[in-house]
């Protein structure tokens, strides 16, 4: 009888916690992104760096979707290596879940990232592509190579087909010069003679100049310059407004800023490659958030870039990548 | 049936009937709270819900009242331009003004503006653009844009077409003034000449985007809610994801929202989450909406889960005690019968179990009672029957020694009066009617030793008479026990089984010795002889049941021991020791009975 009595007993308990679980669990659960923690190092926080401003308010909105709570980190300036390791090593201490980081070039790099990966944190790589060892960390950056291909298509639309183009970057060294370059050459191959030659200014506007003076005064009459960087585009169209356009020379540059936006409203400027830098801040955060929750993530995501011309600058898609952001009085 | 009551045994396969009744109430009681819990929750999830509903709906009615109380702003600073007489001249086609004359005009419509500026932070430049080619801006001195043409913005183009109504823009970058690029909201007008019908120029207020942004991004909706604008035609006016939006990262619901009515709400839920949309139209055409995720408006969801699972499993702990308590009284009455069963089982006959309500249990107490008194009954006759049985099956035999010994008996008395002998026969027949006086007081089964030992006398005094020098015996009776009772005709049996058996076989003269004494509280008598003896064999034989020949044999061994054991209970009775050669001694032992 005590043992029926105590049976009985036991059966409830367990039925009664079992239902307890399951509605626990099931019916009236919860969904809750919280606890989960992702940190962003960018190459730069200055406010006055409009493109890592916009990657850190795309991070933002990605967090915001999430209901997650994200810190940013990162140094003053885009090449203070040891201010950005400083802040990456300051992140492992507080081990966050997942670290999305735009690495600076340097030779100290590769070690703190074995360490990340060492303390058990996800890791994401935007913007610059690092050369470490396998496996190799999920990617998220513009597509240069594709940016190049686009200023070359763009080139041989505004010269009919029939360009000769002169490319000027700012340095041989620069991994993003390159793949721009590499880009615009394999778009402009098919069409005959069209490759004038490469330059390049290190970075200075006066360099930029005096080349684009020298090719637009040389014998060889070329139709466009595709310039790869901002200092070369404003050299560039220094040099063409003084030349007074006597044969139409088109411009196609990458980037943007108020000066090259004026460029483009004045006319000088006839195209420029944007990138989308909100795009990667958000796509680097989203897909940490992908990864901590185990969903599939590609190894490589690539954001594509967009022709801005006189025409098309101020249609609402286009003002937002122009002019990222709202300033108050 | 057979089915049915299988079916059951399995729905509750539990032995006692308590814990089946208490299980079938914990389940009901256990799925109803289930439900009851599940219940109240949805509703008060629902509620919380419709709650939110509303306050997101006033917030979103608070957004517009604002962002609509900043177009009335604009719309007066319009109308006050409108009704500027300096502005009308100025930039009227008809009047006159030499080149000297407008600088004055200029600067007075400038202070009016910038005055007006001053007032608000929120206003980024107010400026009229005349058909005849003048302009004024807040600013003394301005530049325009080169390389921008006034006529060909989008905000002077729909001003001409509305004729004479306001325009609201979407937020663009206003680049009109040299190096100037700001984000800004723009309301332009057309404005006509005193007559109300010719148009002369088109009047533009840039409110700061800002504003707006701050009022749309400050809306607190929870962590990941937020505010958006679309325009009837469901251009997007203001969203936080514009970006993404427009690189197809994201999606909005855009078509519902613009079919949408004012004030309604609805409910999307897909890969994003379950949200709500509320949508209010502005008098300008917008479409502000907020979007609330509901997980995050139900912060309250974990509190009313446990909250509600608390008192669930409160109201569940109450009700299975209730439930124990209940099954507990409903099946003591049946618990007591059981027990009194028991005791019947045991043997108990005498037990009557309490009857309380009369009702299934009661009458089964009832019942139950009734059979147990008649079983009592019935085992009472079934003893007494026995019993008057045996009795009289015992008399029967007590009869039944009398005529076989008569026989001999009479048969020696004739042979001693052939013979003659007078005195002898005297003395035999004398014996013999004593001896018959003894059996004939039939009506009571005990008497005095001393009558049973009289008996025994007469009886050996007339077997000795026929067996003459072959029998001898001695009597030997303590004078202690002669008033003691004993049970009529006990001895004789034995007497007789040792002259027949032990003597009358013999080569010597028979020796038959009768002690009686007291031992230890009771009367011992010993028959004892000095004949053939038995072997265990025989000896086992006399004392195996032998009813089917009674006549012949006389009483058995074993009837004797039956009866005293009958009378006296089974501490008494008869035992024998017997020895081949050597002889017999019975022992018979009785009570002392007064």
């Amino acid at each position: 009888m005590r043992t029926h009595r105590f049976t009985v007993v036991l059966i409830l308990v367990l039925l009664v916690a079992v239902i307890y679980a399951v509605v626990y669990s099931k019916v009236l659960s919860v969904a809750s992104n919280q606890g989960q923690t992702v940190t962003v190092v960018l190459k730069s926080l200055n406010v006055r760096s409009d493109f890592w401003q916009t990657v850190s308010a795309g991070a933002q909105v990605a967090a915001r979707q999430a209901g997650v709570k994200i810190d940013l980190a990162g140094p003053l300036q885009e090449t203070d290596a040891g201010a950005q390791i400083q802040a990456l090593e300051e992140a492992i201490v507080r081990k966050p879940q997942a670290i999305v980081v735009a690495p600076i070039n340097d030779v100290r790099m590769p070690g703190i990232i074995r360490r990340i990966r060492s303390a058990g944190i996800r890791l994401i790589i935007i913007d610059t592509p690092l050369d470490i060892e396998e496996p190799k960390p999920l990617f998220v950056g513009n597509n240069h190579v594709e940016a190049g291909r686009l200023a070359g298509k763009t080139v041989a639309q505004l010269t009919d087909n029939r360009p000769v183009a002169a490319i000027i970057g700012d340095s041989e060294h620069s991994v993003i010069t390159s793949e721009r370059k590499k880009g615009v050459e394999e778009s402009l191959i098919p069409y005959l003679n069209s490759m004038y030659g490469t330059y390049y200014c290190d970075d200075s506007e006066d360099r930029a100049y005096q080349i684009a003076r020298f090719i637009l005064h040389g014998k060889h009459p070329i139709n466009a310059f595709v310039t790869l960087n901002e200092a070369a585009t404003l050299g560039v169209a220094k040099a063409i407004k003084d030349s007074g356009n006597v044969k139409p020379v088109r411009l196609i540059g990458f980037d943007s800023s108020v000066y090259e936006i004026q460029l483009l409203e004045d006319g000088v400027l006839n195209a420029t490659i944007v990138q989308k830098p909100f795009n990667m801040g958000y796509l680097g955060v989203k897909l940490a958030l992908d990864l901590l929750d185990g969903k599939p993530a590609p190894s490589d995501t690539f954001i594509d870039s967009t022709v801005i011309t006189r025409s098309n600058m101020y249609t609402p898609e286009n003002q937002k990548l122009l002019f990222p952001f709202i300033q108050t009085n | 049936m057979v089915k049915l009551r299988e079916s059951q045994f399995a729905l509750f396969p539990l032995k006692s009937i308590r814990s089946s009744i208490s299980l079938a109430f914990s389940c009901l009681i256990l799925a109803s709270i289930a439900a009851t819990t599940l219940f109240s929750y949805q509703l008060s999830v629902e509620a919380v819900q419709r709650n939110s509903q509303g306050y997101i709906e006033e917030i979103i009615k608070q957004v517009n009242t604002n962002i609509q109380s900043y177009v009335d702003y604009m719309e007066n600073i319009s109308l006050l331009a409108m009704t500027n007489k300096d502005v009308k001249y100025y930039i009227s086609d008809s009047s006159f003004i030499s080149q000297e004359e407008r600088r004055p005009y200029e600067k007075r419509i400038s202070d009016l503006f910038q005055a007006i500026l001053y007032t608000r932070k929120d206003i980024a430049s107010i400026m009229v653009f005349g058909y005849n080619g003048r302009y004024v801006t807040d600013r003394r001195i301005t530049s325009l844009n080169p390389n921008t043409k006034v006529e060909q913005q989008a905000w002077y183009k729909n001003a001409q077409s509305e004729g004479g109504k306001s325009v609201l823009s979407a937020p663009h970058v206003q680049n009109i003034i040299q190096n100037e690029y700001r984000w800004v909201v723009s309301l332009s007008r057309e404005l006509k000449s005193t007559d109300g019908i010719t148009a002369e120029g088109v009047f533009l207020v840039d409110l700061n985007l800002s504003v707006i942004n701050d009022i749309c991004s400050h809306i607190n909706l929870g962590k990941r809610g937020y505010v958006f604008i679309v325009d009837p035609k469901g251009n997007i006016v203001y969203h936080p994801d514009q970006q993404l939006i427009y690189s197809n990262l994201r999606t909005e619901r855009i078509p519902d929202v613009v079919h949408a009515k004012s004030g309604s709400t609805f409910i999307a839920n897909d890969s994003d989450g379950k949200r709500i949309y509320s949508v209010q139209d502005a008098n300008f055409g917008w479409k502000i909406v907020g979007v609330a995720y509901t997980d995050e408006l139900l912060t309250d969801k974990t509190t009313i889960r446990n909250t509600i699972l608390v008192y669930a499993l409160c109201g569940l702990a109450v009700t299975l005690i209730l439930s124990l308590l209940l099954s507990h009284r409903l099946t003591r009455p049946i618990k007591e019968l059981q027990a009194d069963m028991r005791q019947v089982e045991k043997g108990n006959f005498d037990i009557q179990t309490q009857i309380g309500q009369m009702n299934e249990i009661g009458q089964l107490g009832r019942t139950f009672n009734m059979m147990v008194s008649r079983i009592k009954n019935l085992m009472q006759e079934i003893i007494q029957t026995q019993e008057h049985k045996r009795k009289s099956e015992l008399q029967l035999l007590q009869a039944q020694i009398n005529p076989h010994f008569l026989y001999n008996t009479l048969d020696s008395i004739v042979w001693m009066a052939e013979q003659k002998r007078h005195e002898e026969v005297v003395l035999m027949t004398s014996a013999l009617s004593k001896l018959f006086r003894a059996s004939i007081t039939k009506d009571q089964e005990l008497i005095p030793i001393r009558v049973e030992i009289e008996h025994i006398t007469n009886y050996l005094l007339i077997q000795k008479m026929r067996y003459h020098e072959q029998l001898d015996y001695i009597i030997d009776i303590s004078d202690g026990i002669l008033s003691y009772k004993t049970l009529k005709i006990l001895l004789q049996p034995f007497v007789e089984n040792a002259i027949y058996h032990g003597i009358r076989n013999g080569p010597e003269v028979g020796m038959v010795i009768i002690r009686g004494r007291e031992d230890n509280g009771r009367v011992v008598f010993e028959v004892e002889d000095n004949g053939l003896g038995m072997s265990p064999e025989q000896l086992a034989r006399i004392w195996a049941v032998d009813e089917e020949s009674p006549i012949g044999k006389g009483i058995g061994i074993h009837n004797v021991n039956e009866r005293i054991r009958l009378h006296f209970g089974h501490d008494y009775g008869v035992t024998i020791r017997s020895e081949m050669e050597a002889g017999t001694n019975v022992t018979i032992t009785i009570p002392k009975l007064a």
